[in-house]
């Protein structure tokens, strides 16, 4: 099965994480598995298993950070100052008198304590709302709260710029009180061709406008820590998407070597990008707990969560596509600004416009403001989602001006390589998207009316026509397409160790943020060893006791754990088969192994994994594995394309989505319902950016005014649309040998402009800001048709 | 004062304003029940009292000291799982899980008022559950295969194993 590499063991290559492109010395294994063609027969992997964990969350068995109690623990609780910009006086006299406090920490027990970017915790100089500027700590949850609130913040006001026009403005004040608003070395300008030249070529032109909101992740379970000393060692239960980079954050912040810090997660409730990180909670709780000596819990309460974990930008985009008459792209252009926050990078809308489609002449713009509202962090797709929705807007909006179908459009602009870099995609099944999704969807073939692109399961309802109930509603179809990076890659390490009862356990430092890992990596395992599911237990989350891998970010812990657990399986089993051949009294190899059972073609005789486990007895068999580099001068990505109905109220403006199909390519699928779950996720979040979703910040008091989830609307049940969501089959044995690609943000991207367009489709106007709440649909007015 | 929590009759000491969430949370450790906001908002601790769904942390514990309180663990555990527990678990309506609790309590609740609920009927009842991994359409799909008996004949309303 393997073969042999020679040559260097540790070569330098670069890895893709979320559009950013980072150089790294990894390892090169010492064996790469044969790669996992799509041909390849395989038992378990590819198959609809259930979630390996799904019980224990139905009965409310599993653990998460806050679930977590130790012995003596306390409450901590972080105190906010409520104004953009100022310097922060405290008076804590009356909190630390209240029942049940403990201790309360400013910036003064921070100087000199905390190191690295940890430095900054309640920083005086404040520069957006809901900053953390103390805590408080106390013996109940509800005493810490308490006392929290009684903490005195005084902010001496100072000028402020909450939007990008504010920000940019002639003598705008600084938002960070020196240098300049401009953040990230903006303006960014990327560009292939020659863009003037592509205009001057097109027959037809379309240029917009599109503006989209600041979107907060959300999660349902909040930012939170536990922390212990255990002697001059930091133990740490973090909800995180890293627990490495976890451990890093705090051992830089206490100045301890890493190995005197252990994070752990095992269960977490979400994270969509907000939580790569140690933040102000996890500075909290370690902080409280060393100045104590006692276990500190730090939650962050919804009003902190949705203030100030992290954002996706709000963005204003500028378009203009040029084609000729035949719907081939001559040109396409984009001028993003987008109002940061206090800090952030340059996830920006720009990348899908050189990515997506074919052409020429390819030419963005992107300026990132710094403002005085909370920092953003990556969200699920950062920039892919903005950016497909003013990109897709006006492919649509093209689509309709030149008189074609929107997906013919799109398949005329199919992209056969990634242009942006001119190289070879390592697979791309776009074009099988939009032929089996619209098949799927019952994509009309004819006509591009105003809501004549009627449907089977409705029909389009005469205009102004009212409906059984009353209403006057009228539907429309709408699709949108997708790409983004999710090659994955090193370093990622596992082990497979095989135990005497003739079970496995695979052991990865990664993370389970929903998304399943913990069962697929089971799966992989459980193939490669030959064993079967039930055999096998995959152990995550625990950077002392596991291996290295990286953050649960850009689509990467599928591509980028897998092969390594795959390797680590063959590496046991290659060690398994060396007893199994002694027992058995034949060669190694002439040994194959499937459902536990071991089998040699020399001989009729057989033993199962435990027969050799109980044998070999306390024998150590553990196989190691490593991901390997990334073929080099390849674009590793995955696609997809999706197709809404919607129904709009002309009366009431409000929209609903009645269906989405949604077809995506990610190579290999590990687990079909697995992934599904995911693409639905997605789609879900999509629909909360079309309809709902948006950060309201009153500009006149720089602060957000909707910090709530009552009043920050993420879709519920009653809002969840149709969903007939799948991947096409195949597999991408070039981007690594298990042959999977990730699918993580992908499914987000494409749903919002697929809605709006179908919206667009439905009103005969062009919606051109989300959300599209009742009053901005209301505004978009009927057009004659 | 006693709360009967799952079938227990147990001794707590809350404070006169603490909420049902604190005092099963915190005092009892039956952290199934989740915190997602503490104000009412995302359904995260909903819990059966007297077989209502209620959001405990909207409840004073003091106000339910002669009710029957039960949580997720009450219905069912990993070794005898009540027939929601075991379709939420089958049909993948649980991504992350922290919202899992509370959306299944809320499930059977509605299933012991309502034996066979039209999809709309379950979409209005359970709207109060938010989810943000987007389960919902898993989460369908387990109440109505839990409704028909695919996993075992539903218990009577409210009561805990
Ligand atoms: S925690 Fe009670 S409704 Fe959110
Ligand atoms: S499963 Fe994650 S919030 Fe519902």
């Amino acid at each position: 099965m393997a073969a042999k590499k020679k040559g260097k063991r540790f070569i330098t290559t670069t890895v893709e994480v979320e559009g950013r492109v980072e150089s790294k010395i990894v390892e090169v294994p010492a064996f790469s598995p044969v790669p996992w063609g799509a041909d390849a027969s395989l038992d378990i992997v590819g198959q609809r298993l259930p979630r390996v964990d799904s019980l224990e969350k139905a009965t409310g068995r599993a653990r998460y950070t806050a679930d977590i109690k130790r012995p003596g623990m306390v409450w901590a609780a972080l105190v906010r100052a409520h104004a953009p910009h100022g310097v922060v006086t405290i008076d804590a006299t009356a909190a630390r008198a209240m029942p049940g406090v403990l201790d309360v920490i400013t910036a003064a027990d921070v100087a000199g304590v905390l190191a690295s970017a940890a430095a900054k915790l309640f920083d005086r100089d404040v520069r957006y709302s809901g900053q953390p500027v103390a805590a408080v700590c106390a013996e109940t949850a509800e005493q810490a709260r308490v006392a929290a609130r009684a903490v005195r913040v005084n902010v001496e006001a100072a000028p402020f710029a909450v939007t990008f026009e504010a920000s940019m403005a002639d003598g705008a004040p600084l938002v960070r009180g020196a240098g300049s608003n401009y953040a990230l070395n903006s303006p960014l300008v990327e560009s292939r061709g020659d863009i003037a030249a592509g205009l001057a070529k097109a027959q037809v032109t379309v240029s917009l406008t599109v503006r989209t909101p600041c979107a907060l992740h959300s999660a349902m379970e909040p930012h939170g820590a536990v922390a212990e000393w255990e002697g001059d060692r930091l133990v740490v239960w973090e909800s995180t998407q890293g627990i490495f980079r976890v451990r890093s954050n705090l051992a830089a912040a206490f100045k301890l070597p890493h190995t005197r810090v252990r994070v752990i997660c095992d269960h977490m409730g979400g994270g969509f990008g907000a939580k790569n990180a140690a933040g102000p909670h996890t500075y909290t709780a370690a902080l409280f707990a060393k100045r104590l000596q006692l276990p500190v819990r730090c939650i962050v309460d919804r009003e902190g969560e949705q203030l100030d974990t992290g954002n996706r930008p709000a963005s204003e985009q500028r378009i203009t596509l040029g084609a000729r008459r035949d719907g081939r792209l001559t040109a396409i252009k984009c001028e993003a600004m987008v109002p940061l926050g206090i800090m952030g990078w340059e996830g920006g809308p720009a990348q899908i416009y050189h990515e997506l489609y074919s052409c020429p002449n390819v030419h963005t713009t992107e300026t990132f403001a710094l403002v005085n509202a909370s920092a953003m962090q990556a969200f699920r797709a950062p920039g892919f989602v903005e950016g497909a929705f003013g990109l897709e807007r006006a492919m649509d909006v093209l689509a309709t001006k030149l008189r074609m179908d929107p997906v013919a459009l799109r398949v005329r602009n199919f992209a056969k390589k990634d242009e942006a870099k001119a190289r070879p995609w390592s697979g791309n099944g776009l074009l099988r998207c939009y032929e089996q999704g619209a098949l799927r969807f019952g994509w009309p073939s004819h006509g591009d009316k105003p809501g004549s692109r009627s449907t089977p399961s409705g029909g389009s309802k005469a205009h102004g026509a009212a409906d059984a109930q009353g209403r006057n509603t009228r539907r429309g179809v709408g699709m949108a397409a997708q790409v983004w990076g999710t090659g994955g890659g090193p370093p990622a390490y596992a082990l497979v160790r095989l135990n005497s009862d003739g079970t496995a356990t695979v052991l990865t430092g990664t993370q389970d943020l929903g998304t399943g890992a913990r069962t697929v990596f089971a799966q992989v395992a459980a193939e490669a060893l030959g064993m079967t599911m039930a055999q096998v237990r995959c152990v995550i989350g625990d950077t002392e006791r596991l291996p290295y891998t990286g953050n649960s970010w850009g689509s990467m812990t599928t591509p980028s754990v897998a092969p390594a657990v795959r390797m680590a399986a063959e590496d046991a089993r290659t060690q398994l088969f060396e007893a199994a051949a002694e027992m058995l009294e034949v060669d190694a190899s002439t040994l194959s192994s499937s459902g536990g059972v071991i089998r040699s073609t020399s001989s009729e005789k057989t033993m199962t994994f435990s027969d050799v486990s109980r044998k070999v007895g306390e024998v150590c068999i553990i196989g190691r594995g490593s991901r390997g580099p990334n073929p080099q001068k390849t674009g590793i990505f995955s696609f997809g394309a999706q197709f809404a109905e919607v129904e709009v109220d002309v009366d009431t403006g409000v929209v609903r989505v009645l269906r989405i199909t949604a077809a995506h390519d990610c190579g290999r699928v590990l687990n079909p319902t697995l992934a599904e779950s995911q693409l639905e996720g997605g789609i879900l979040q999509g629909v909360g950016y079309a309809l709902f979703e948006e950060r309201i910040m009153d500009t006149r008091l720089g602060m957000p005014m909707n910090p709530t989830l009552h009043d920050y609307k993420v879709p519920t049940m009653a809002d969840s649309p149709r969903i007939d969501a799948f991947c096409v089959a195949g597999a991408d044995p070039v981007a690594n040998h298990v042959g999977a690609r990730g699918l993580a943000e992908p499914p987000i991207i494409p749903t919002a402009p697929a809605i709006a367009n179908a919206v667009a489709n439905a009103l005969g106007a062009e919606p051109l800001q989300i959300p599209l709440t009742p009053w901005r649909v209301l505004a978009l007015g009927l057009q004659s048709t | 004062m006693h709360l009967h929590v799952n079938g227990r009759s147990r001794e707590v000491h809350p404070a006169s304003d603490a909420s049902l969430l604190t005092v099963l949370r915190d005092e009892l450790q039956l952290t199934g029940t989740k915190e997602g906001c503490d104000r009412g908002e995302c359904g995260a601790c909903t819990v059966l009292v007297d077989g209502r769904p209620v959001y405990a942390c909207l409840t004073l514990a003091v106000a339910v000291d002669d009710a029957t309180i039960v949580t997720v663990e009450g219905l069912g555990s990993n070794a005898a799982p009540h027939p929601v527990q075991a379709a939420f678990a089958a049909l993948d309506a649980a991504q992350c899980g922290f919202c899992t609790p509370g959306q299944v309590v809320s499930a059977c609740a509605l299933l012991a008022r309502n034996a066979a609920p039209t999809e709309a009927e379950i979409r209005d009842a359970m709207s109060g559950n938010l989810c943000r991994c987007g389960t919902y359409p898993k989460i369908i799909a387990a109440i109505q295969a839990a409704a028909r008996g695919e996993f075992g004949a539903l218990p009577v309303a409210g009561s805990a194993r």
